[in-house]
């Protein structure tokens, strides 16, 4: 047990044994980066939002202007409008079609092996990497789909320069992308799930379809929520696709809230705005994950 | 989906096995003919690339990457996205490794919680006030900037991966540290360590993969000459190129090292992209 005294520090005082503890040394490095690079920041975005901050001039307080200045802006309801049916789109595909795979590859087959590891190599990939890839593959005249397309007898699309077929086809990009994550997860719970149920309905004479509806869905619910939890985090502040391949464009067909918000910063330096944005876009992203958290729990 | 229910043993019939095949095939081919597209019009001459229908057979060059590497400064680049992955992976292993020890041994739960809550941050939100304050201090277009920065990309996922290791160690070997005397800190250093290497080696290509693949921060941060692959290979999309066997190279040489190294951690990289809500 005298281990446990070198643990928990020696001295009576609280104060002093608190700052002793070997627990405080380690953590220390870590806290004080989280402080100075996460912390401060936060609190500071805060002040900024409560600004009007040109960069290069003098700030001045306007208190929460920049908020009522975002509620009559038409471009961040457009923003709303983008970033929401860019995530609802792209967490439907991405659902189903992760929720089949999963199913094929919790098949025994030769193959389910290696469709697995060549999952693993869009999730890899840089997000850049992969706008630049679809932003060949998908040119409206020289790009390989399209070609592809022609030769099926199916007429040419515009892709992402038109103001009309950007937001679905950033979301097929996405879905390209990271069906694959959802793939491992939903993979990880059908592994986990027991036998008993299924050994009892084949006994009842349940269909394979029944099963499904029946047996498999309901018990993969917590692990089909976690993925949705995921991808909704990463989709609502869906960025870097967009950015390399259409900054927000045509018009403003695929400004979603993040590309609107960076720009209003870093593009017409607006950084009080911008930060009223971002915070906007943060507390969004905090509502929908604790929508869904409650969600899970009520279905469990 | 009717093949939904029958999960273990039961042999399948031939055509329940040609179906599994014909769905394995589709989704293989949509995950890998772009990647296909993408390895091979980086090794064709640019005018090869668009004509149709594309050849599977031809003669390989090596002419868009050595144009990439002669004509634009892709060397320096690439030297760059080392330095800034590199830096910020040895940073966060310095930070997050000790905690992940204490986090560990006193079963602590706050780092989850901190994570996921700095993961759910838009990246602009913290990007605003380092702008300023980074200029304010002279650090703009540092390699020191954005390291830092993408230090909180990594930090994270390094303690979150390293508690999980020093889990695995059983308590008495660490209290036979103290019987011994060593201090916290010989603990961690001579024991602790070195028994959960595999865990810092899954930290460091995991940790590394995700920093060179973060695109926002060096956007804004990074100049001409600090800037990584990805936002070089932002401006070479803005320019308007119609060289498409260079722009592929481009892609391919920014692709590559993560996909590579993604082969090394198999099922370490998906815990690191859900930081540990799932395991693998």
């Amino acid at each position: 047990m005298s281990a446990l005294t070198s643990i928990a520090g020696t001295s009576k005082n609280p104060f002093i044994r608190f700052l002793t503890s070997p627990f405080i040394w380690l953590i220390a490095p870590a806290v004080i980066f989280l402080l100075v690079m996460i912390a401060f920041p936060l609190g500071y975005v805060l002040y900024m939002s409560t600004q009007d901050f040109l960069v290069g001039l003098q700030a001045t307080a306007v208190g929460l202007r920049n908020y009522l200045q975002m509620l009559a802006d038409p471009v961040f309801w457009i923003g709303l409008r983008v970033t929401f049916t860019l995530y609802i789109i792209s967490l439907a595909a991405q659902l189903v079609i992760g929720l089949w795979i999963a199913l094929l590859l919790n098949r025994n087959f030769t193959g389910a092996r290696s469709l697995r590891t060549i999952l693993l190599s869009p999730l890899a990939m840089p997000p850049v990497a992969v706008g630049m890839m679809w932003l060949i593959l998908l040119d409206p005249e020289f790009g390989p789909i399209n070609y592809l397309l022609k030769v099926l007898g199916l007429p040419n699309l515009l892709f992402l320069a038109s103001p009309h077929q950007v937001v679905p086809t950033l979301a097929a990009i996405d879905t390209w992308q990271y069906t694959p994550l959802i793939v491992l997860i939903l993979l990880g719970g059908l592994r986990s799930l027991p036998d008993q149920p299924y050994e009892a309905a084949v006994i009842d004479g349940a269909s394979n379809v029944q099963q499904f509806w029946y047996i498999t869905l309901p018990l993969l619910r917590p692990a089909i929520i976690t993925a949705a939890v995921l991808r909704s985090i990463d989709l609502l502040r869906f960025f870097d696709t967009i950015y390399i391949t259409t900054q927000g464009g045509p018009g403003t067909a695929s400004t979603t809230l993040n590309i609107y918000a960076y720009k209003s910063g870093f593009v017409f330096f607006h950084m009080g705005y911008a930060s009223a944005l971002m915070i906007a876009l943060f507390v969004i992203v905090l509502v929908m994950v604790f929508a869904l958290s409650l969600f899970r729990r009520s279905v469990q | 989906m009717s093949d939904a229910g029958v999960r273990r043993g039961k042999p399948a019939s031939l055509w329940t096995r040609i179906a599994l095949l014909v769905q394995y095939l589709v989704v293989s081919l949509i995950i890998l003919l772009p990647l296909l597209w993408l390895l091979t019009s980086s090794f064709k001459p640019s005018a090869e690339v668009t004509r149709y229908p594309p050849s599977l057979v031809f003669q390989p060059i090596l002419d868009n990457y050595v144009r990439l590497f002669h004509t634009l400064p892709y060397a320096l680049y690439t030297l760059n996205s080392i330095i800034v992955a590199g830096g910020s992976t040895v940073l966060g292993l310095f930070l997050a490794v000790p905690a992940a020890f204490a986090v560990s041994w006193y079963r602590s739960n706050w780092p989850a919680t901190v994570s996921l809550m700095a993961r759910m941050a838009p990246g602009g939100l913290y990007l605003l006030p380092w702008y300023i304050i980074f200029n304010r201090l002279g650090l703009q277009g540092t390699y020191l900037a954005l390291a830092l920065t993408h230090t909180v990309i990594t930090m994270p996922i390094t303690l979150y991966i390293m508690s999980s290791f020093f889990d695995g160690i059983p308590r008495e070997l660490i209290e036979s540290g103290f019987v011994d005397g060593l201090t916290m800190i010989g603990i961690v250093r001579r024991i602790a360590i070195p028994l959960a290497a595999p865990g810092m080696v899954v930290s460091v290509i995991l940790t590394f993969i995700l920093s060179w693949n973060y695109f926002l921060f060096a956007l804004v941060l990074s100049n001409i000459n600090t800037s990584p692959l990805t936002v070089a290979a932002f401006r070479f999309v803005g320019e308007g190129v119609t060289d498409w066997g260079m722009l592929m190279a481009a892609t391919m040489v920014l692709a590559l090292p993560p996909l590579l190294l993604a082969f090394v951690v198999q099922r370490w990289l998906v815990q690191g992209l859900t930081l540990g809500a799932i395991k693998g």
